[in-house]
């Protein structure tokens, strides 16, 4: 398309100019493989160290590949707390992922097809919400659950979680349903249809791709939320996992680095299997709260 | 369809009423709640609360702590965003030269965005490690350190770190943007521009820059407000330190609120961020009405 191609000066001969090309383009694979090389670094030399011995792991020089590699560090986990935490991670994710996908389809579908004045406006308020400050908004929350007795439940994280993301979730699937064909509906309502009937038989079954990119939105920002599981909980069993590492596992394992790149891969994978099952679904949901914006 | 609805109170209230109550208690009424809060001295450690007036503001804005906290959270992430923007741009501009395999290339830099904070923040632990971490060897080894640095405990060496993880973990996303934007471009806009004698420099300024600059900035701007409120990273790195070097406003306020248990004092915090959004908003919009 837009080929840094050096202009071909006196030499038309095609060949010659060929040869150009693709030297040109050696170069720009070259160059674009060589970036991510580099990008990926981090994440090369994080799987490397969880599979090294303890004893390659302060090897100066750094040995690059393990010698003798061994999933020790990966075992280790297994007697610990981090499959509880992991556990808790998935309940708190997938509950707030169900909730605010739920309630958020059903608002932006209305938002979608009834037009009163002032939609607008909450459309704007939904986004500006994306932006409030969380920690103030975790100071009445934490009184709220605590006079609900929610404290130390997943309940809690669920909701908070929920009601975070849920701006977002508005947001993307307003724009989906805007995109839908409105006399499919319609035509569904004349067969006659109730609105509830249609929505759940003919709305939603469409739209599969809008609630998958919304569900997986949520769930990624759960996965990745911190504060809430900090404060909201108190028991080491209800830490969902970036709490739980960042308090238990951080003094437990404190320079074993094997055990502590084996956690930051466990705690990867649920977002590279959603990844890879979902590929187009995951970018449109975790990009799409940024770029509809 | 809107009739229809409109006259079906019972399905407009299984619409609205889930998210409407979700919304109401769990993110209007805290929003209100708190900046309610800001002029009292609320606390669970008390039993009542009193109204204090302005005098959580004036203790906040007359201490020079917070105004060295509002710096550095906006110089850590302003500092990212551009970064990762421009680092972004540029590898989706290596994407769209022509080659194959875009896809593949995507989805590589794409593992970037999966890492958890959680997983970032311990991994840079590892990898700035004073004694045997990879980077003090690296640069020591081509030359650009002379020994060993302590990362961590030097307030502009700790932003620097910050920065990284923030800009490593940010450029992915600002990828996958850009290179929607740029494949958005029509093809016949950039020949016809070929065709004119526009080299590969005049097309980028004159044509291309142009066209993904809103989208671009758009971006920006919304990954700065959602990178304001990221904690992870700076609470486990380096909980702020040294010396607030690294506190973010976001991690200030929570600190505030949920170390000392100084709710008041946290909800000022978080109002005078309001304000700050507030004014953002304004001017953005500003800019928007004037463009047009």
């Amino acid at each position: 398309m837009m080929a840094p191609v050096p202009a071909v000066r006196q030499f038309p001969a095609p060949v010659l100019r060929r040869l150009r090309r693709q030297a040109a383009r050696t170069g720009v694979y070259l160059l674009v493989s060589a970036n991510i090389a580099v990008l990926l670094l981090p994440i090369a030399w994080m799987a490397s160290t969880a599979l090294k011995p303890r004893s390659e792991v302060f090897l100066v020089p750094p040995v690059w590949i393990p010698v003798h590699p061994t999933l020790a560090g990966f075992a280790a986990l297994l007697s610990g707390h981090i499959l509880t935490f992991f556990e808790n991670s998935l309940i708190v994710a997938s509950g707030s992922a169900l909730l605010a996908t739920c309630c958020g389809a059903l608002t932006a579908y209305g938002l979608a097809r009834i037009s009163f004045r002032g939609g607008d406006a909450v459309l704007i308020m939904f986004l500006a919400a994306m932006a409030f400050p969380v920690p103030l908004l975790m100071i009445s929350m934490y009184t709220l659950f605590g006079s609900l007795g929610l404290l130390d439940t997943y309940l809690a994280l669920i909701l908070a979680n929920a009601v975070v993301a849920l701006p977002v979730v508005v947001w993307l699937l307003k724009g989906f349903f805007d995109s839908l064909p409105v006399e499919v509906e319609e035509a569904a309502f004349i067969d006659g249809a109730s609105v509830l009937q249609t929505l759940l038989r003919v709305v939603f079954p469409m739209s599969r791709p809008g609630l998958a990119a919304a569900a997986i939105f949520v769930f990624v920002t759960s996965w990745n939320e911190f504060a809430f599981g900090l404060t909201f909980t108190s028991s080491t069993d209800m830490r969902p996992l970036p709490a739980g590492i960042s308090l238990l596992f951080l003094q437990e394992f404190q320079y074993q680095w094997p055990e502590m790149m084996a956690v930051a891969i466990v705690a990867t994978l649920p977002i590279l299997l959603l990844f890879l099952l979902f590929q187009r679904n995951f970018v449109e949901g975790v990009t799409t709260g940024a770029v509809k914006g | 369809m809107s009739a229809s609805l409109m006259r079906q109170p019972l399905m407009l209230a299984l619409l609205f009423l889930p998210s409407g109550c979700l919304v109401g208690v769990l993110l209007i009424y805290p929003l209100v709640n708190g900046v309610w809060l800001g002029f009292t001295d609320a606390s669970p450690l008390n039993r009542s609360l009193h109204f204090v007036g302005l005098a959580n503001f004036i203790d906040l804005l007359t201490d020079p702590k917070f105004w060295e906290v509002l710096w550095n959270s906006a110089f850590l992430i302003v500092t990212s965003i551009v970064l990762s923007t421009l680092l972004g741009f540029v590898v989706a501009l290596m994407l769209t030269s022509g080659i194959r395999l875009v896809g593949l290339f995507r989805t590589a830099v794409f593992q970037v965005w999966l890492v958890p904070w959680i997983a970032v923040a311990i991994l840079w632990g590892l990898i700035f490690n004073s004694d045997y971490g990879i980077v003090n060897f690296v640069l020591i080894d081509v030359g650009v350190l002379g020994h060993p640095q302590k990362w961590l405990a030097d307030p502009v060496l700790a932003q620097l770190v910050i920065i990284s993880a923030f800009t490593w973990r940010q450029i992915p996303f600002m990828m996958v943007v850009a290179l929607a934007a740029l494949q958005g471009i029509p093809g016949e806009v950039i020949e016809a521009a070929a065709i004119d004698g526009a080299g590969y420099a005049r097309q980028l300024v004159h044509i291309v820059l142009p066209l993904v600059r809103n989208v671009m900035t758009v971006v920006a701007l919304l990954q700065a407000v959602r990178l304001f409120q990221e904690i992870t990273l700076p609470w486990v790195l380096t909980h702020g330190g040294p010396i607030n070097a690294t506190t973010t406003l976001s991690l200030y306020a929570y600190k505030i609120a949920f170390e000392r248990w100084d709710f008041g004092m946290a909800s000022a915090v978080g109002t005078i961020w309001l304000l700050l959004l507030a004014g953002f908003a304004l001017i953005y919009v500003r800019l928007l009405v004037a463009r047009r």
